[in-house]
């Protein structure tokens, strides 16, 4: 559609960095392109647009989330097909990128196969197109230019290191650009056109400057100091491979270019070491013998740069350079690291206030822990394997395909028995190129049967976490369960990003019971989790057993999402709600059963005493689960949640 | 096929916030929707449907799909834009206002459009075919229990939304069109959350609970008891209700451009803003936009603070930069005496 609507882009107050990087990478597509990162209206998406004017005769190309395979790559031209009975290429968004500028906004909700594709035929600088019986390649030389709010997940290290200059933005603090800020907007909205007239001429001079930088761009020297600076300040940086370097020389020269000289001078590469490494900085392997106790906040941050992407790119002490802006945020359930301590804090004030209150309407025995909240477990990694179950559900953990009529269509395949989720466009263009030879029967396209293509469709699926926890007095000892607590709401943390469905089933005093019924809302998780009280004796076997009942409801009446149980104990059981056998000996047998019910499982051991008794290692191993214990919690990088494959 | 009878949305009883911030959305369609949170059976869906009848009728371009506005040449659909070129005007017809309904079943084919199967089989020509978004542009997007909607469909609402353009890359076609609406969610929290991208597609919010002064509650059993009864004469009862305010929000509109707003008081907003620690610019910007039509529903051409507290009331709440789990809620007190103070 048009330009005569674009806010114009130095009307845009402040983001200067942003705005700096941008014309970098509008001035040379060798210098990787651009991700800018940034909380919600912070002008990313309005920035990145606005580019269009500046651009000259290039063309700015919408990569839109809804896009399908096709019309990506190129495929079949259909009409040719039909009237000429030949096949061709019909280019798809690649080719018309091609030497042009590929926005993508909301990159992060992008299937990461289809932008990893995107990223590595711009690496090779070519897409070779093989489908619908056409074969076909054409040069690819995109500027990629894409943003992406960080709230819904990040970009994992791979992806992110493809992106030649990465840019975090945030909002002003100022007061009076906040009000500069209204005011434009309020301008911008009643009145586009003069609007934009008030700039025309500044974005024009704008368009120039880039211009002329392109047309200097071949000529700009570089000296082998400066070749020695770069390769210096990336192997300080810690960065794999040699991309970088690349991306530093080249970010540089367009600086220079758009300075107008014809070299370039050590400030460039420092200036443009800001955008281009601190996505991909590395941290220096840290010694191996700290006591997670006495060092909480660093083996914090361990703890968060092991996680799942192992080589993120971390706030790096040991790197002298003061330019550094702090480096993309790789965890999503950080985001905003600076305001983290000062919400940590008031909440740890809250949290010190909050069980005075409630221990009101408590049990004498009874006591509610509060969340540690500074307790940080490890990512948990599903090793999913292929899930052969076809579910439905939406949510972001897992992807599967799906037998309804729902979900992204992917790609086509052939029918493998009756059509019933028929891909149009696929089947015209199977069927395109026989038409010359087939009868006429009055339309355009006669279709035979062996035309038909089905839609393959996926759809992310969260999983179903339900929470056993064992509430009973021997866990409420000396802050076992304030850690207990803080490792489920760190969970639950996690389930949240995910569109996970959670439930929770607390046993203490003689009895199990469903705090929680499986549900979408984290919130009321969350709630329940901070209101547990702790007390009485241990009936692992009847929570183990309404854990079964609960989940195998679930499972006959949603089959949607694919269950996880985790269960937290001791496994000191010491209680049995009915007939009164052996406590262990039955919550053993409770375990077997969970076992042969194939349920996914993780059991948490939280015995930290001094004579370890090994019930819940034993309960574990019973149910098939995946044993971890509190304190490796608190060491390892990853919870590797296997799921069975013999579903 | 017969209309079916609406329940006046002036017969609902209390529930003020969310009756306002509808007809806020109606005389301002840029204010970006409005999300009603609340349980069961408090008139959320009601007070959408019945917001229909008091749509206003607007100036659209002669059968063009997308209703483009003859009067805004910057929104235009391609074809009208070549109309233009080639016509010194734009046929015009009038149309009224409409709420689209987005089924939370929905696939994702049929909200942005796509590949027109019959044209391509009868003439082995691609043609687009428009969806749901299509229907939208200039009207109201409805999605009941928006919370549950697919997270694919969410996507390609947050891309439409946030630019006012669908551009359509499937299944053989290649398409964009202007795809303005006003989208307006309802949701019953217990049911999940909703995706925090989506949330901030919505320049208002309010959460509805149901009536606790009994003689309320039996004021809202009264009224739909007489409804059920007879609707027809139900409905003739608040006919002048409803025309009075369809009046009023038509007054509005024309109202509307000539507001202004001193600097004062944007500069109280900042200051606001970054006492509340809200995320990006969003807020203070729909904020303002909102006081403005406030006053212009109340009647004035000057924004005063009693209309920028409003505003904000409706504004900010959702907007409260939110980790997971902490409420994140708006403390209104706050906010009053922060305004208290500045006034």
């Amino acid at each position: 559609m048009q330009t005569n609507s674009l806010y114009p882009f130095p009307a845009v107050v402040g983001q200067e960095q942003a705005k700096k990087a941008l014309l970098i990478a509008l001035v040379n597509p060798k210098a990787g392109g651009l991700l800018i990162g940034g909380r919600k209206g912070t002008a990313k998406s309005v920035l990145a647009r606005s580019t269009k004017e500046l651009i000259g005769s290039k063309q700015f190309i919408d990569l839109p989330l809804n896009v399908t395979e096709d019309m990506l790559f190129g495929s079949i031209d259909i009409e040719y097909a039909v009237s000429k009975g030949q096949k061709r290429f019909a280019p798809g968004i690649l080719a018309r990128a091609n030497e042009n500028i590929l926005y993508i906004d909301e990159v992060n909700l992008l299937r990461q196969e289809l932008l990893l594709a995107v990223l590595d035929a711009n690496a090779a600088g070519l897409n070779q197109v093989e489908r619908d019986g056409i074969s076909f390649t054409h040069p690819v030389h995109l500027t990629v230019l894409a943003t992406m709010n960080p709230e819904e997940g990040v970009l994992p290290q791979h992806i992110l290191d493809r992106f030649g200059m990465y840019v975090d933005v945030e909002g002003e603090a100022e007061i009076e650009h906040r009000v500069m800020i209204m005011r434009r907007a309020l301008a911008y909205g009643s009145d586009v056109a003069s609007f934009r007239k008030e700039y025309a001429e500044s974005t024009q001079e704008l368009a120039t400057i880039i211009a002329a930088a392109i047309k200097l761009l071949p000529q700009i020297q570089l000296s082998d100091a400066m070749l020695i600076l770069a390769a210096q300040m990336v192997s300080q940086a810690l960065c794999a491979g040699h991309r970088a370097e690349i991306y530093l020389l080249e970010a540089a020269k367009a600086l220079a270019a758009l300075a107008g000289r014809s070299y370039v001078l050590p400030k460039d590469v420092e200036e443009a070491a800001q955008y281009v490494l601190p996505h991909r900085m590395r941290k220096p392997p840290e010694p191996q013998d700290q006591e997670p106790e006495e060092n909480e906040q660093e083996s914090q941050e361990q703890n968060e740069d092991d996680s799942e992407n192992n080589d993120d790119a971390a706030q790096d002490d040991s790197l002298d350079n003061d330019n550094m802006p702090p480096p993309p945020l790789d965890n999503n359930e950080d985001d905003g690291a600076a305001d983290d301590e000062q919400d940590e804090n008031e909440q740890e004030q809250k949290d010190e206030q909050e069980p005075q209150h409630n221990n009101d309407r408590l049990a004498p025995e009874e006591q509610i822990a509060d969340i540690d909240k500074s307790f940080r477990l490890p990512k948990m990694l599903l090793d999913l394997g292929k899930d052969r179950n076809i579910r439905r559900g939406s949510g972001k953990r897992s992807t599967t395909r799906t037998d309804l009529k729902q979900g992204r269509y992917v790609r086509a395949e052939l029918p493998k028995a009756k059509v019933e989720d028929l891909a149009f466009d696929a089947t015209i263009r199977a069927a395109a190129p026989f038409q010359k030879m087939r009868e006429d029967n009055g339309c355009a396209l006669n279709i035979k049967p062996e035309d038909l293509r089905q839609k393959v469709r996926e759809k992310r699926i969260g999983n179903t976490f339900l929470f056993a926890v064992d509430a009973s007095g021997s866990m409420g000892a000396r802050e076992r369960m304030r850690a207990v607590k803080g490792a489920i709401f760190y969970m639950l943390q996690e389930a949240y990003q995910k569109r996970d469905r959670v439930g929770m089933i607390a046993f203490r005093r003689q009895k199990a019971e469903v705090l929680l019924p499986i549900t979408r809302s984290v919130d009321l998780a969350q709630k329940c989790l901070a209101e547990l009280p702790t007390g009485g004796k241990t009936p692992l076997a009847d929570g183990l057993a309404m854990a079964l009942q609960t989940l195998s409801m679930m499972n006959k009446h949603d089959s949607e999402l694919a269950p996880i149980l985790v269960l937290v104990t001791d496994g000191r059981a010491n209680a049995v709600e009915e007939n009164g056998g052996d406590p262990v000996a039955s919550a053993l047998k409770m375990a077997e059963r969970i076992g042969k019910a194939k349920i996914t499982s993780v059991v948490i051991d939280t015995e930290s005493d001094f004579i370890k008794l090994g019930l819940a290692k034993r309960i574990a191993a019973a149910m098939g689960a995946n044993y971890y214990t509190l304190q490796r919690l608190s060491k390892d990088s990853i919870i590797r949640i296997v799921r069975k494959l013999d579903v | 096929m017969k209309r079916t009878a609406v329940y006046p949305f002036t017969a609902i009883v209390g529930q003020e916030d969310m009756k306002l911030s509808l007809i806020l959305n109606v005389i301002n369609p840029a204010l970006g929707g409005v999300l009603i949170k609340g349980e069961k059976g408090t008139a959320k869906s009601t007070a959408v449907r019945a917001l229909a009848e008091l749509l206003p009728a607007m100036e659209v371009v002669q059968g063009c799909k997308f209703h483009c506005d003859p009067r805004d040449s910057n929104h235009l659909c391609d074809d009208c834009s070549a109309l233009l070129q080639r016509e010194e005007a734009l046929p015009v017809e009038s149309a009224k206002m409409r709420v689209v309904e987005l089924p939370v079943s929905a696939t994702e084919d049929r909200v942005v459009g796509t590949l027109d199967i019959e044209h391509a089989i009868k003439h082995g020509e691609k043609k687009f075919e428009p969806g749901i978004l299509a229907l939208a542009n200039r009207n109201i997007l409805y999605v009941d229990e928006i919370n549950l909607l697919d997270d694919h469909v969410v996507d390609v609402l947050l891309d439409a939304a946030a630019m006012g353009i669908n551009t359509v890359e499937r299944e053989g076609v290649s398409y964009s069109h202007p795809a303005r609406f006003v989208l307006v969610g309802t949701m019953n929290p217990e049911e999940g959350d909703i995706r925090p991208q989506l949330l901030d597609r919505f320049g208002l919010s309010v959460v509805v609970t149901g009536e606790h002064n009994p003689e309320q509650r039996v004021e809202v059993i009264k009224r739909r008891l007489a409804y059920e009864q007879d609707a027809d004469a139900f409905i003739a009862q608040y006919q002048e209700e409803q025309e009075a305010l369809a009046a009023r929000i038509i007054q509005a509109g024309r109202l509307l451009p000539t507001v202004t707003i001193d600097d004062k008081l944007l500069e109280t907003v900042a200051k606001l803003a970054v006492e509340l620690g809200v995320d990006g610019h969003r807020a203070d910007i729909t904020v303002i936009k909102t006081a403005l039509t406030v006053a212009a529903f109340n009647g004035r051409t000057e924004v005063k603070l009693e209309d920028l507290k409003q505003a904000a009331k409706l504004v900010l709440p959702h907007r409260m930069r939110r980790r997971p789990f902490e409420e994140g809620q708006l403390d209104w007190d706050k906010v009053e005496s922060f305004l208290a103070a500045e006034a």
